[in-house]
């Protein structure tokens, strides 16, 4: 059994590992066999663990990493109902999007690097989610950042692509200072590290304390997971490979944010400050990525916001103290959401490698097979009836109406607004992608039958993966809520409220429709507009950090390099080295045969031993 | 009693600093020489005037015997200047600078 | 008294003439005020009670020294417009041994001012020829067969070292 345990996270290192070492040695299908074989073997071990789990978890400590005085760091894990969920899900997206990379990358030369990173970082979100200790987890969230700035930039000769690699490093980064400073300070109030250790213990704090950790935890988090203010990296992380996007930035890194907010529930729960500025933290992206999506023109950028708007989602239910409702939600968005942008790779071959919507239409003859597979995705994203997105979002609104209270009462609204922007932009996409007349002039280019497959599964997944946690009012048991152990995340509302609710998601979801389809069915040139422009570019947040950020921190730096280390530094060095020069010239001048120098040493040698000699006598 | 001892040292004192300025600051190796002699001159002055001063006479020898040196040690020394100046046509100190390195 | 202000008088005159001789362009000029100085000198011996001396002083000095200076200046021709100090020094060359002459001179009045005898008067008296003779003949004879040594073996070695090309060359050729 820990033999099990061990492999899930040790056979994707392995491959990375290998992969790294010597995959540019072995022949041509090795490596990509290597890479796929480790995490579908990651991924039967977790389905052969996953027992293990139930009821209180199972805890497996391979061997101390770190220890020094009070302060010691296993490499240990906790394979609690928490952990397994995930770890099955994180392994089974992955090993789908390892095969249709396979077919992605064929023609790619430089197959051995992204197999390897991609073996890599499956390996560091599995640390993430399996680590029992907050340092490990740390390691993993460093781990799945090097990994995505690798993956992100991986066509790194065209500029763009580094530079996106660079922004999604950097703007995490940046969350991950608050985050190991909320670790440092958990260390020094409890004197350990360890997760369970923490969540025991955080009952004796007072409230300032809880609040301001909480707040930490939220802006790392934020990093990770594209929430404001830290979310312009996801929309510019498009320009790395299609695989890259599914696994990355839809199923695994970017719930990384919610999963730690998930582990540390106990501990932020205790404050509702912190929870209501989770809550308002995740509503306030999903609203602000929703209008984005809007207006985007590539199929790949209107899926990274439609990312961060579920992702939004997410937050808002561990906001309002519902971990089975985040959870429910991250796991069936990771699959329709996996299933979308490899069916989106699919649809830019289709469209002849060609991104932009206004130039693609009638994709759906091209090819009905991946039609009706986007298709499959978009209506869970939109919330379709009896769909898992519809289900898991329906959970996180009737959560967060079930309150009572103005204040969520009001984030109900705001849920239900994003909700109708969800499925307009969904529709919009559909149809300009799909609908009408084909708008370029490319020819197609057949997707491999390696990225066509893998699409199955998922679409069944999303489709019917709302048995997970289906509610009583549908005749289920809310498997999931039972199995993480929180069944007071299971909703009892009145029958007129659960049909109210449910009402108004399908009003919601069909008005959107008919509002797309009345735009955007028959494709009609628009200029852009003020407002287009404005959505298009994010609310031009980035010019936003840039004027904020970038500017004076660009000028601190040309104040140090040319200020500070040319003008002062350098010019002390320069100054000390002419000034020894002259002395050297100068001195060289004593022992040029002078009889007149030597003469003047003489004197006043004779001077200077007589006066202190006679000095000496005197005082 | 003619004057206090000290004027007298200070007057060999001057004569003393002018013969030395004459050495270090001038260029002409006869010059050199010359304040050479104004430094010998005043330490005879202060001989005789502590010989006065003692009312021995041999403060006044040791004059006598410093003259002979100086006669001695000039014809060397101008001897030795006019070899330079065979050699270098020139007496002008800074000219001779083989002592150099 | 008068011996006082004669010695001042005289003091003046020596220190006038030193301070002439020493900024002199002209070595001849030099060498004439040095005369001047010496004699000045000179007088001083006497009054401090040294006759034979300052005789000494004015003929071998004086009359000898300064003499085989000019005879060396005249050979050499040195002149003014000669290469050789075009410009006598100025101010700027002056300036540091000004400062080292004051630090001398206050060195001096502060050894000076240590001793007690040092204010005591120079009293006067007179030293004899005949005492002179005495003492250097019964004392210091071997001082004086030393430098009566001493004079021939410099006139030696002046008569080498001022040998010209010529002769030396043939002082070589011969050994």
């Amino acid at each position: 059994m820990d033999i099990l345990l061990t492999l899930i996270l040790l056979l994707p290192l392995a491959g990375g590992v290998i992969n790294a070492c010597f995959g540019k040695r072995l022949p041509r299908p090795v490596p990509v066999f290597i890479a796929c074989g480790a995490v579908i073997g990651s991924f039967l071990a977790a389905v052969g663990s996953f027992s293990l789990a139930a009821g209180d978890g199972y805890r497996l400590v391979l061997f101390t990493w770190l220890k020094s005085g009070n302060f010691q760091a296993d490499v240990g894990l906790l394979f609690d109902p928490l952990a397994a969920i995930m770890t099955l899900m994180v392994t089974g997206v992955a090993s789908l999007i390892h095969l249709y990379a396979v077919g992605y990358m064929e023609d790619d030369s430089d197959q051995v690097r992204f197999f390897a990173l991609l073996n890599l970082f499956v390996f560091a979100m599995l640390t993430i989610v399996l680590a029992d200790n907050l340092l490990l987890l740390f390691l993993g969230w460093e781990g799945v950042g090097f990994c995505s700035y690798g993956l992100i930039g991986f066509w790194y000769r065209k500029s763009e692509n580094a530079a996106a690699g660079r922004k999604a490093f950097i703007v995490t980064r940046i969350g991950d200072l608050f985050f190991a400073v909320a670790l440092l300070w958990l260390f020094a109030l409890f004197g350990t590290i360890s997760i369970e250790g923490i969540n025991a213990q955080v009952a004796g704090l007072d409230m300032t304390t809880i609040t301001l950790l909480s707040l930490l935890l939220l802006v790392g988090a934020c990093g990770k997971s594209a929430q404001l203010p830290l979310m312009s990296w996801l929309p510019d992380a498009m320009a790395g490979p299609t695989p890259v996007s599914a696994l990355i930035h839809a199923a695994t890194m970017v719930t990384a944010g919610v999963y730690l907010l998930c582990r540390m529930f106990p501990l932020i729960s205790l404050s509702p400050t912190a929870m209501a500025a989770i809550a308002l933290v995740g509503i306030a992206t999903a609203l602000y990525a929703a209008t984005c999506a809007l207006a985007q023109n590539e199929i790949k950028r209107v899926l990274a916001y439609s990312t961060m708007s579920q992702v939004g989602y997410m937050f808002l239910a561990v906001g309002l103290g519902s971990v089975s409702a985040a959870m429910f939600h991250l796991i069936t968005h990771a699959f329709f959401k996996a299933l979308l942008f490899m069916a989106a790779g699919c649809v830019i071959n289709l469209a002849g490698h060609e991104n932009d919507i206004r130039r693609m239409g009638g994709m759906r003859r091209r090819s009905p097979l991946v039609f009706w597979l986007f298709i499959a995705g978009l209506l869970c994203l939109a919330g379709a009836p009896l769909t898992s997105g519809f289900f898991s979002k329906d959970l996180i609104l009737a959560t967060a109406f079930a309150h009572g209270d103005l204040f969520h009462q009001g984030l109900y609204g705001l849920g239900v607004v994003t909700a109708l922007l969800t499925s307009f932009y969904c529709f919009r996409l559909a149809y300009l992608v799909f609908g009408g007349d084909y708008r370029g002039d490319e020819l197609p280019h057949e997707p491999n039958g390696l990225m066509l497959w893998p699409l199955w599964p998922l679409a069944l997944l999303g489709l019917g993966g709302g048995l997970l946690n289906l509610p009583h009012l549908f005749g289920g048991d809310s498997w999931l809520s039972g199995w993480l152990g929180r069944e007071q995340d299971v909703l009892h509302l009145t029958i007129t409220s659960e049909y109210l609710l449910i009402g108004t998601a399908l009003a919601v979801f069909a008005l959107g429709w008919l509002l797309a389809a009345l735009r955007y069915r028959r494709y009609v040139h628009r200029p852009g507009s003020v407002t287009a422009e404005f959505l298009l570019n994010g609310w031009r947040a980035d010019e936003l950090f840039d004027l904020l950020l970038v500017r004076p921190f660009k000028k601190i730096g040309r104040f140090c390099s040319q200020g500070v280390e040319i003008g002062l530094i350098e010019g002390v060095l320069s100054g000390t080295v002419r000034g020894c020069n002259d002395l050297g010239t100068r001195l060289r001048g004593l022992g040029a045969g002078k009889v007149n120098l030597y003469l003047h040493g003489l004197v006043w040698g004779f001077v200077v031993i007589v006066g202190w000699f006679l000095l000496r006598a005197l005082i | 009693m003619i004057v206090p001892m000290e004027h007298l040292l200070i007057l060999a004192t001057l004569l003393f600093v002018l013969g030395l300025g004459c050495v270090l600051v001038r260029r002409n190796l006869i010059m050199i020489l010359i304040g050479v002699e104004i430094m010998i001159n005043s330490v005879g002055l202060v001989l005789v005037g502590a010989s006065a001063f003692w009312q021995q006479v041999d403060g006044q020898i040791m004059v006598l015997i410093l003259m002979a040196i100086t006669a001695a040690e000039v014809a060397i020394g101008l001897a030795l200047v006019v070899y330079l100046h065979q050699q270098k046509k020139s007496i002008d100190v800074g000219i001779f600078d083989e002592m150099r390195g | 008294m008068i011996a006082t202000l004669m010695f001042y008088l005289l003091g003046a005159v020596a220190l006038g003439a030193t301070g002439m001789a020493i900024i002199q362009r002209n070595p001849v000029y030099a060498v004439i005020y040095l005369v001047k100085s010496i004699f000045a000198l000179a007088l001083i011996f006497y009054l401090l009670g040294a006759p034979l001396v300052a005789a000494l002083q004015v003929i071998v000095y004086a009359g000898a020294i300064m003499v085989l200076f000019l005879f060396v200046i005249m050979m050499l021709e040195v002149t003014p417009t000669s290469a050789v100090e075009a410009t006598a020094p100025g101010w700027v060359q002056w300036a540091p041994v000004l400062f080292l002459a004051l630090t001398l001179v206050a060195l001096t009045l502060i050894l000076i001012g240590l001793d007690p005898l040092a204010s005591e008067g120079v009293p006067r008296w007179h030293a004899s020829p005949r005492d002179f003779g005495y003492s250097l003949f019964k004392e210091y004879a071997l001082a004086v067969k030393i430098i009566s040594f001493q004079l021939s073996f410099a006139a030696v070695g002046a008569f080498h070292v001022g040998m010209t090309e010529r002769k030396r060359a043939q002082l070589e050729d011969v050994s």
